[in-house]
């Protein structure tokens, strides 16, 4: 069965069609990105996803059933945008309710919500209101509340925003963690947090689903993404441009070129790219197979 | 986790309405409100109904106030066993419904403000946190009833311990019905602090409401007497008029009447929340 199903879904509002025509299927398993611009329709969907608002057109199910339906209460769980928790009462008692909600004892419940503290770094938030915690550790407290009673899909959107590196670092740790366990569909603007985390990403702009692409791609080994410290971009892009096995050379943003290029004998293309920095003294910052998020969404080539 | 058995609706529905009752009596906020309402019956109590036993009772006061409204009027009310008790019923007939315009009115609104809505239907039924949180707001106004009854029982004994029996028996009854009363306007606050940004507004709307239809039935009742007639039963606390001159049982004789509104409110405030955006 398919976790995710949706068939020509659409969502309006008002004058605005935030949602158009979305056919996809995801399965189980991997984390799975959803990437747009602003007002491209990821909030929307999610909430269609967690039956927050219904659908204008089309059909949407999870595991089969519809959003909301009480076979999915427990095994849906989501980091929804903007959702506070009640800032008069204790982080523990809030926790402990949501606990108590999807099954728990009164003392399984106490124990669900150390244990998913832990898993965000902030056991000792517990006896705390909510209004005394930063953003950052909000947005973390809130991610723990997604992970009680390890659901099967758990929606979060935009789980790193506003949190600092070593934050956004523990929350991508604790999710690939959780691989295997729960699937979960993370919205994002950060591509390169995605890049690390998600195989397949879904694209969305202006209420369509452009691409939905897989970031393990076989083709990606057709490319070569070259980070440059220091050289003359004119001079490397022509050097590049003569090696007889590239096809192309582009030049996305400054010091970082794209190779698209003929497999030939293993890692022939890149000894040559070695001994060219060599010669002209040059330094590099990365050379990585395949290209980035960012360009496969955003590259015509 | 696998061995997890989601609980039932009536589970999950109760432990809503003990949540909301712990929120009230274990918040600051909660604590606040029950302080405030516990000053005002304090007063209520001290001077009115402790003075109550004092005038009632006496035949000059009966023949006056008879004198004023008329025998019909204020017979039964003047026939309670306890004057203490008919004071009590009367002022709580009234305040009751206008504490729960303010009791009642954060049902919703606060949640929905904030969106910890979305945390909670991801693990209850919209149906369940409906009910599960009107029951919790009749308990609240319960407890307070509670309260006040037997503040009212203090008063009795400490002038005459030989009434606290009969008082308790007007009590229990005087609870029955007014927690009668309280049903509609409880359903009635929960739709609108369903629409309501903040509990503030959703009792402003109450307000409107009941003003707003009080004199639109008045305007009809001029022109329609018929259907004015009909209309003003539809309005929460319709009934309220008829229930001051009476007394024991015979209170419940119009119970049907907020009972039958407190379930269609809570029928249209349950498809309400089924779909509204959350």
């Amino acid at each position: 069965m398919k976790l995710i199903t949706c068939k020509a879904l659409s969502k309006q509002f008002g004058s605005k069609r935030a949602l158009n025509d979305v056919n996809l299927e995801l399965s189980a398993g991997e984390p799975i990105a959803l990437v747009g611009p602003n007002g491209a329709g990821k909030t929307t969907l999610f909430s269609l996803l967690c039956g927050y608002i219904r659908p204008t057109e089309g059909a949407v199910e999870i595991l089969g059933y519809a959003p909301g339906s009480p076979a999915l209460l427990g095994k849906v769980s989501a980091l929804p945008q903007d959702a506070r928790l009640d800032p008069n009462l204790i982080i523990a008692t809030q926790l402990e309710l949501f606990a108590q909600l999807q099954g728990f004892s009164a003392a399984a419940a106490r124990q669900e919500c150390q244990r998913v503290l832990a898993l965000v770094g902030l056991p000792e938030v517990a006896p705390q209101k909510p209004s005394s915690l930063s953003h950052g550790m909000s947005k973390r407290v809130s991610i723990a509340q997604a992970l009680i009673g390890s659901p099967e899909l758990v929606l979060l959107d935009e789980p790193t925003a506003g949190l600092d590196p070593a934050n956004a670092k523990a929350i991508r740790e604790l999710v690939r963690g959780q691989v295997g366990k729960t699937t979960f569909v993370i919205s994002s603007h950060n591509l390169a947090e995605l890049e690390k985390l998600c195989d397949k990403v879904l694209y969305l702009d202006k209420g369509i689903l452009n691409q939905s692409i897989s970031i393990q791609d076989d083709l990606a080994d057709e490319y070569l993404t070259l980070t440059m410290q220091s050289c003359d971009d004119t001079a490397l892009t022509a050097a590049l441009e003569a090696l007889p096995q590239v096809l192309s050379v582009k030049s996305s943003q400054s010091k970082e070129f794209v190779i698209h290029y003929q497999i030939t004998a293993s890692f022939a293309l890149e000894t040559e790219l070695f001994a060219l920095f060599n010669r002209q003294d040059w330094r590099y910052r990365a050379l990585q197979r395949g290209r980035t998020l960012e360009d496969k969404l955003f590259s015509q080539a | 986790m696998d061995n997890l058995t989601p609980r039932s609706s009536w589970n999950a529905a109760l432990l809503l309405a003990r949540f909301e009752l712990k929120k009230i009596l274990f918040s600051t906020r909660g604590m606040i409100g029950l302080a405030t309402f516990a000053l005002a019956w304090a007063l209520l109590l001290w001077y009115p109904i402790r003075q109550a036993s004092i005038y009632l009772f006496s035949p000059d006061f009966k023949q006056l106030l008879e004198g004023v409204f008329g025998a019909a009027n204020v017979g039964e009310l003047l026939s309670w066993d306890v004057a203490e008790m008919a004071v009590l019923w009367v002022a709580a007939l009234y305040l009751f419904p206008i504490f729960s315009l303010f009791v009642g009115a954060d049902q919703f609104a606060s949640d929905k403000a904030r969106g910890s809505f979305r945390f909670l239907t991801l693990r209850v039924s919209r149906t369940t946190l409906f009910f599960g949180r009107v029951t919790g707001y009749l308990l609240i106004q319960a407890i307070l009833l509670i309260l006040t009854l037997v503040a009212t029982l203090l008063l009795v004994a400490y002038r005459d311990t030989s009434l606290v029996w009969a008082a308790m028996g007007s009590g229990v009854l005087v609870f029955i019905n007014i927690m009668i009363v309280l049903a509609p306007f409880t359903a009635m606050m929960a739709i609108l602090s369903l629409r309501a940004n903040s509990a503030r507004q959703a009792s402003i709307y109450a307000v409107l409401f009941l003003a707003g239809s009080t004199i639109v039935n008045g305007i009809i009742s001029y022109y329609l007497p018929g259907l004015s007639n009909i209309l003003q039963w539809l309005v929460p606390g319709a009934q309220l008029d008829m229930m001051i001159n009476t007394k024991g049982l015979s209170s419940l004789a119009v119970a049907a009447i907020p009972l039958l509104q407190a379930g269609v409110l809570l029928l249209l405030g349950r498809s309400y929340m089924a779909r509204i955006a959350l």
